[in-house]
This record gives C-alpha cells, sequence and structure tokens, in this order.
C-alpha cells in the first residue's frame, strides 16, 4: 500500500518537474557554437621603480647536452631507428639527402603570404616586386637565426668586426656555393658567418621572377656584430 | 597589416642594390661559448701518469668555468683515445661530429722534479695548429702546469691575461672560530693563514700577504700576514676596524673604523700610517670600501639615507654620490677592474640575496642571480670578466664563479661549509 502511493508520489513529482522543465527551459544549446576560449591576463601595475630588478628571461639554460656515444647492446634496434654514427661509418649521404628532400618539400609548402593591395599602390601591380622583397628579407631572418659568433672574440675587437658573404641560391633553394668575399681579419668571425649560411641552408625555393638572379649573381650580406 | 607593412619597409631599407647583387645587412650576433673539446692528457712516461690526473681535472675546470667555452664531455667523443697530438695524425672530422670548434691536446713528461707539459690548440674545420705551447711545474703541483697551459690558451683567444693563476683568500669556519686560508684561484691548494680566533673579511695585499679583521686581541682590528710569520696589527683604532682595500698599485689602504653607532672610512698608507678619516657623517655608517681600478674612487656601502645604499667618491672623500635606489639593502660593494660596474650584494623584495652591478656612470641596476638560494659577496677576477660569490645553492655555503653579466654559475671544486667573503687578486 505505502510502496504503491511512494511510487505514485515519485512519478508524479517526476512527471511535473518534467513538464516545468519544459514549459521554463531556457534557450536552446548552440551545438555548433565555437568555444569561448578565455585566458587570464595580468592587469598589474608596472614594477616599482624603487623595487630591483627582476631577469625578465630565466638565466640561460646550461649548455646543450653533449653527443653521447650509446653502447649498441643485444638485438639490432630495428630499420626505423635513428642510427647513432659509429666510430667508423661515413655519413650517410642518402639518408642526408631523403632529409633535404623532406625539408625542401615542407618549404615549397610554405609559400609566401599574399599581400593585400595599397590605396596608392602601383596600378599595375608590384606584387612580384614586393614577393621578392619578403623573399630576401625571409633570407635575412633564417641566416640571422643561425648567426651564432664564439664568445671568445675580445669586446674591443667586436666592434670593429665587419665580414661579406656572397652565396648563390637554386631553384629548389638549395645553396649553390658560398664564400667570405670580404674577410673581416678575424678568422673566428669569418668561419661563424660562413656556418650562419651554411646552417641556414637549404632555404625556401624562391619566387619565380628572382631565381635567375639568385642563380647567377646570388646575393651578398654584411654582418656585423 | 600596418605593422606588416613598416616589417616590410625596414626589409627594403637594408636591401641594398650594388653590382646586379642584392646585398643585405645583418647584425646581432648571438655570442655564445665556443664549443671546446679536450683530449684526455697523453703521457709519455710512467712518471708522468700520477700528475695527469689532478692536471686534467685542473684544465678541465679552468676552461669550464672561464665562460669562454663550452667543454664538450668526453663520453661523447668519437675520436681514437691513442690518437696523436700533430695535425697530421688527427683526424678532424670525428672532431667536427661532436661538435667541437676547437681541439685542446696535451702530452705530459717528467723532467726531474718537474712535471713538462705541451700543448697544442687546433682550430677543427679548418684543421690547422693555431697555438703550441709548453710549460713546467714542480710534479708536486701538476696543478699549476694545467694553470699555465690555460693561461696561454685563454691569452691566445682574449689577448688579456688569464685568471688561472692568480689567488684567492676566503674565510671558513673551524672548530675554534674561523680561519683566513689563501688559496689558488679554484680553491685549491688552500693553505690556513690563522689558527684558532674569529677572524673575518680578507683583503689580499698586492705584491703578497693577506690583511683581514681578527679577534686575536681584545678588539678586532686590523691584521696583516706576510709569510709564515705570525700576523700583525695594521691598524687599531676606535671599536672595530672593518672592510680593508688595497689599492691596485698597492700603496694605499682604505678601511672603516667604528666607534659607537657610528663608522667612518679612513684612508692612509697601505702599511696603515697617516690614517685620515675621508666619510664624515656622524650618526651613519660607512663601511666596505672597494677601490676604482685607476685608484681615484672609492666605492662604499653607507646608511646616510636611512637604508644600506651603494655610493661613490674621490679617494679623498670628494664628490660623495649615491649610486643605488632601488633596493632597501644594499651592501659589499666590489669595483670592477674594468671600472665601468660595480657589483653588489642586495636583499630584494622577497627578501631574497642576490647580487648585482650597477653602472657608475648612469646608475642602471642589472640583476645577476635569481631563483637560486641565496647570492652574496661578489668579487671581481683581475681581468674584470669573472665573479666570484658565496651562494647556499646545493646546501652549505661554498664559492661560486661566473661571468661578470652573470652567466656560466658554476661552484669552485672545493669542499662546501660555511665559507666567506672571497677576495681575488692577481
Amino acid at each position: 500500500m505505502f510502496v504503491g502511493l511512494s511510487v505514485a508520489g515519485h512519478v508524479l513529482a517526476v512527471g511535473v518537474w518534467l513538464v516545468l522543465g519544459w514549459l521554463f527551459a531556457g534557450p536552446r544549446m548552440e551545438l555548433d557554437q565555437k568555444p569561448i576560449k578565455a585566458s587570464l591576463v595580468r592587469l598589474g601595475k608596472p614594477r616599482d621603480d624603487k623595487l630591483l630588478p627582476r631577469k625578465e628571461e630565466e638565466p640561460p639554460p646550461p649548455p646543450p647536452k653533449k653527443v653521447e656515444e650509446v653502447p649498441v647492446v643485444g638485438p639490432k634496434p630495428p630499420d626505423t631507428a635513428i642510427k647513432i654514427p659509429s666510430k667508423d661509418a661515413k655519413p650517410e649521404k642518402e639518408q642526408k639527402k631523403n632529409l633535404f628532400d623532406a625539408l625542401n618539400k615542407t618549404g615549397k609548402q610554405a609559400k609566401p603570404e599574399e599581400l593585400e593591395g595599397e590605396a596608392d599602390g602601383d596600378p599595375n601591380g608590384d606584387a612580384a616586386k614586393q614577393e621578392g622583397e619578403k623573399y630576401y628579407g625571409l633570407l635575412r631572418s633564417v641566416v640571422k637565426r643561425n648567426y651564432d659568433v664564439s664568445n671568445t672574440i675580445d669586446e674591443a675587437e667586436r666592434r670593429r668586426l665587419r665580414a661579406e658573404v656572397a652565396f648563390r641560391i637554386g631553384n629548389a633553394g638549395e645553396l649553390l656555393d658560398v664564400d667570405v668575399t670580404k674577410p673581416s681579419g678575424n678568422e673566428l668571425f669569418d668561419e661563424a658567418v660562413l656556418a650562419a649560411v651554411k646552417k641556414a641552408a637549404p632555404f625556401t625555393p624562391p619566387p619565380e621572377h628572382i631565381r635567375d638572379e639568385l642563380k647567377k649573381n646570388g646575393v651578398a650580406i654584411v654582418f656585423t656584430p | 597589416m600596418h605593422n606588416r607593412f613598416v616589417a616590410l619597409l625596414v626589409v627594403v631599407s637594408s636591401v641594398v642594390f650594388a653590382q646586379g647583387r642584392t646585398t643585405l645587412e645583418i647584425s646581432g650576433a648571438n655570442f655564445r661559448p665556443m664549443p671546446l673539446a679536450v683530449a684526455a692528457p697523453l703521457t709519455q712516461d710512467e712518471g708522468s701518469k700520477a700528475p695527469a690526473v689532478e692536471f686534467d681535472a685542473a684544465l678541465m675546470y679552468d676552461f669550464a668555468a672561464c665562460g669562454l667555452f663550452q667543454v664538450l664531455d668526453r663520453k661523447g667523443f668519437l675520436a681514437d683515445a691513442k690518437e696523436g697530438v700533430t695535425a697530421s695524425t688527427i683526424q678532424f672530422a670525428r672532431w667536427t661530429d661532436v661538435g667541437a670548434e676547437s681541439l685542446v691536446k696535451t702530452q705530459l713528461s717528467i723532467d726531474g722534479a718537474n712535471v713538462r707539459g705541451d700543448l697544442r690548440l687546433f682550430a677543427v674545420a679548418s684543421g690547422r695548429e693555431e697555438l703550441k705551447v709548453s710549460e713546467s711545474a714542480p710534479s708536486s703541483n701538476p696543478r699549476l702546469l694545467a694553470h699555465k697551459l690555460a693561461n696561454a690558451v685563454y691569452k691566445f683567444y682574449t689577448k688579456e691575461t688569464g685568471p688561472f693563476e692568480t689567488r684567492i683568500a676566503f674565510t671558513r669556519k673551524s672548530a675554534s672560530g674561523r680561519d683566513v686560508f689563501v688559496s689558488d684561484w679554484d680553491g685549491k691548494n688552500a693553505a690556513r693563514i690563522t689558527n684558532g680566533d674569529v677572524n673575518v673579511l680578507p683583503a689580499l695585499v698586492p705584491g703578497g700577504g693577506v690583511a683581514f679583521t681578527s679577534y686575536r686581541s681584545k678588539k678586532p682590528f686590523l691584521f696583516v700576514a706576510k709569510g709564515s710569520g705570525d700576523p700583525q696589527q695594521l691598524v687599531g683604532k676606535g671599536s672595530m676596524v672593518t672592510g680593508a682595500s688595497f689599492s691596485p698599485d698597492g700603496k694605499r689602504l682604505a678601511v672603516s673604523i667604528s666607534e659607537g653607532e657610528n663608522a667612518e672610512i679612513y684612508g692612509g698608507g697601505a702599511d696603515g700610517s697617516n690614517l685620515a678619516k675621508i666619510t664624515d657623517t656622524k650618526f651613519f655608517l660607512n663601511t666596505s670600501p672597494s677601490w676604482s681600478p685607476d685608484g681615484k674612487r672609492l666605492a662604499f656601502v653607507s646608511n646616510r639615507a636611512g637604508t644600506p645604499q651603494i655610493y661613490v667618491m674621490g679617494a679623498d672623500g670628494s664628490n660623495q654620490k649615491r649610486l643605488t635606489f632601488q633596493g632597501n639593502y644594499n651592501t659589499t660593494p666590489s669595483w670592477s677592474p674594468r671600472g665601468d660596474i660595480i657589483a653588489f650584494t642586495a636583499r630584494d623584495e622577497r627578501n631574497a640575496f642576490d647580487l648585482f652591478t650597477v653602472n657608475v656612470e648612469n646608475s642602471k641596476v642589472t640583476r645577476l642571480t635569481q631563483d637560486a638560494s641565496g647570492n652574496e659577496e661578489p668579487v671581481f677576477s683581475p681581468n674584470g670578466r669573472l665573479i666570484m660569490f658565496t651562494s647556499t645553492r646545493g646546501g652549505g655555503r661554498g664559492l661560486h664563479v661566473m661571468t661578470f653579466d652573470g652567466n656560466n654559475q658554476i661552484a669552485l671544486p672545493m669542499e662546501k661549509g660555511d665559507v666567506n667573503t672571497p677576495d681575488w687578486a692577481p
């Protein structure tokens, strides 16, 4: 009897809740709505002038981990494993080539962004010219990223250092040749600037209208510390 | 869009068309330590095998701590350990493969009571021998041989005298108090100068000897120890004599003399003669003098403005000028031998003790240490490229060294413990 009443009461309560919920439902959920991203921002005031400065960046990390010779024990690793150069192994040209090819491919995909027109721009369009300039800007930034110089060079000498490196770039962005055309007189610096260009290669394939120029005359970079 | 246009303009402005070839300009190099491979020393005879161990440890530390090099781990070396020491016998490709830009090879031999070391330095890319140098040292002190050879390499690159044959002084807690020690730059070969009592604030005397404040008499006065004789009192005045500092030419002494609540800086002869008061602030403290490299000025600490701050003045007390205005607890100045900056200890708003430098000309404060335990009591190397300091990182207070701009912080290879107040002199 009581169980029957209790069940009936519960059924009634659930029914009322469902009906009320349907009558007073809020706005329908928008399933296509993009998630709203919220990020915490610091509204804080600038650091008090009276306080001692803090380092903005963490102190430079310790020197990169040295190459370690790992003894290979037990069964041979599968072919897909990265090969560790053994003492007598010669650099595998094939492997390097594959790597460069892969890099070239990614380079090709990275097409320069299309520029929007300017109100007072050239009516015949100067996209090609701008693209060329943009390519030189790109060259600058990839070479600069590799512009590492030994700090054994004396500070007084750093001020007068200046070297020019000239290089030619192939259609696929490969480095055809590179040379220090105006040495600084400091061998360490000259080697460093040469290495900066070599390490930056291969480059993104150049846009069509400057390919010939880059292949024939090449490009020069003047380095100063 | 606007930003992109400006960026484009910057690129265009740096593109110069000349001789049919486009010329770009790049500046702002990343200066970084040179990757250096130091091959294990080769021994030419049985007798040089024992000293080779200490020699090698000292040489490796010198290169690692001086801030110029990134010393590569030998575990990664691909070259044969028995590889020769001449350019024709070295397979440079194997050194290139481990990332070395320079390679050091050494060879040891016994020559009577001495151990002789031959060092060759190679540029790995060109495979060329750049430096060949031979030195010798008593077989009982192979570290000295390492320091001499490391100095030759240092000088080859920087054209400056290296710091490896300099000496340092520091104090260490003992069972009965605190003792003064003088050692090699790396804390090795330490000689105990005092024996018992409390001895603090050592100052190396140019040309030899060390001065320090000692409680060996009734009051803490200034003593000097030279040679093997007993320490002699140099200055006994007021209630306490602290912070002795000798001018770089070794002729003059600056010291702080306390009387009651007041401490003033005095200047006089290096033998403690003709002492004259050069600060005069009545109710405040003026302490920790440090000479400028030209001997014409002094940096010091004063609390005349309410909190301890770094000041500079002429060696005669003229033109006293406050240099630090940030922080409320700035102490222990050390004037760079290059003249441009003064290193000091500061307590920041988090109550952490850290090291800073202040530019003498424009008062710009730069932080050197951060979030690495407590760091105090900086002192410059005689060539101004390094700073030694005490740190509590890693447990215990020990000596550490870093470059003048705060890079490459590394502990001295010495026993930790309560080590304080380093001084550093040629």
